[in-house]
């Protein structure tokens, strides 16, 4: 209902509850219990006042009975009646003494040790909080950032990619196995498309790209044929989209275009082999 | 002028001839303890300015106070047992069970009317904030 209620008006509240439970009554709802509090206080509060008001009129400090019964008949409160009220009223009914409130004791959490106040502040100011407050922890592991670890942990992600790649291809590729026994091929070797001229892909530079305008130039070359990426691991794999010469298209048999053409559309359809755009200043 | 005065002292004797058992009766509250504790009358007196020294003062309105209080609840209460009684009867299905273990429970259907005789109107608010 209420957290922070008075006290004083909880004690109100109380003894109201304990006079409806003498008169008889069960239960009460909440309304009329609070109502009958505000009452309640708004009558102390009132004869308070009203009293007094008639003691300082009267030049005193001190209030007497008077003024309370001057209070009383100002309010229109018929007091005549309070000593048989009190006789035979067995309305001597206490409100259990207020058992004193366990305080509860609120545990703070106490986190590292408090630093004291530095000399220039002063020492009635209020103490610093917890140290976690304002004092900044990394909560990860600082990267290894000098030159050796960068340069392993390079070659490392480079050989995964490698090696990762040359799976997918694998299971994707036309292979030939190393050993005859057909159940199991351990050592899966991507299938090599012999091309003309053999030599050719030894002398067309792949791997490394020296200069922008000579990119320009394989990238428009390529276009269709494959990501560039893909050369990167060019040891194991012989090209098997060859840069497509008019000498070499001639002197392809009509076969190979045909399966070459199945691979083209077959390229676009893989999101992986399809073309990558090269960014025009590429600088890799 | 003349008149006013009269009925002023008037009243005043009136207060004094009823006041005087008062008085004496304020020699009985001495080991008198009300239901409203001392400490809670003291402080509500406090808020308007009223500090008696004399506890058996304090007393006194502690009792006066709970009279008041009294007097709305019993009234309430007869209306309270005179809305049940009816209800009851107007049912008469239940009525050995129903005076038996009948449980009066005050609501603000029965402290309106009992309010309203003692001259104050209460009127639930429209919300509450």
């Amino acid at each position: 209902m209420e957290q922070q209620v008075n006290p004083y008006r909880k004690m109100l509240t109380a003894a109201i509850s304990a006079i409806l439970l003498e008169l008889g009554v069960d239960s009460a709802d909440r309304d009329v219990l609070g109502s009958l509090t505000e009452m309640l206080q708004c009558f102390l509060s009132e004869i308070g006042s009203m009293s007094h008001n008639y003691c300082e009129l009267s030049g005193r400090s001190e209030p007497v009975i008077a003024d309370i019964i001057l209070g009383f008949v100002e309010m229109g409160i018929d007091f005549s009646g309070l000593q048989q009220f009190v006789k035979n009223g067995k309305s001597v009914v206490l409100p259990s003494l207020q058992p004193q409130q366990p305080q509860k004791q609120m545990n703070m959490l106490q986190a590292g040790t408090k630093q004291p106040l530095p000399s220039h502040i002063p020492q009635h100011l209020p103490s610093f909080p917890d140290p976690h407050a304002y004092i900044r922890t990394p909560t990860h592991k600082q990267p290894v950032i000098d030159y050796e670890a960068i340069r392993e942990k390079y070659a490392i992600q480079k050989k995964d990619m490698e090696k990762a790649l040359t799976k997918f291809l694998c299971r994707t590729n036309p292979i030939h196995n190393l050993f005859d026994n057909e159940e199991a091929n351990i050592f899966p070797l991507i299938a090599c498309k012999p091309t003309f001229p053999p030599y050719l892909s030894a002398l067309l530079p792949q791997d490394q790209i020296f200069d922008v305008e000579d990119l320009e130039y394989i990238a428009k070359d390529q276009d269709q044929a494959q990501p560039p990426r893909k050369r990167i691991k060019s040891e194991c794999k012989v090209s098997d989209s060859k840069l497509p010469t008019d000498d070499e298209e001639e002197a392809q048999e009509n076969v190979t275009k045909a399966t070459e053409k199945e691979n083209l559309n077959w390229d676009i359809d893989n999101p992986y082999l399809a073309a990558t755009k090269l960014p025009v200043k590429g600088t890799e | 002028m003349d008149h006013l005065e009269n009925s002023n002292e008037e009243s005043e004797n009136q207060a004094q001839t009823l006041g005087q058992p008062l008085s004496d009766f304020l020699l009985q509250l001495e080991d008198y303890t009300p239901t409203i504790p001392d400490a809670v009358t003291a402080y509500f007196l406090q808020t308007s300015g009223f500090e008696p020294k004399d506890p058996r003062l304090l007393r006194l309105i502690s009792i006066a106070a709970q009279k008041f209080i009294s007097d709305i609840a019993n009234d309430a209460l007869q209306h309270c047992k005179m809305r049940s009684s009816n209800a009851s009867s107007s049912h008469s299905s239940s009525k050995g069970k129903g005076t038996k273990d009948r449980r009066y429970c005050l609501t603000m259907e029965d402290l309106t009317p009992a309010l309203a005789e003692f001259g104050i109107t209460i009127k639930k608010p429209h919300y509450y904030v």
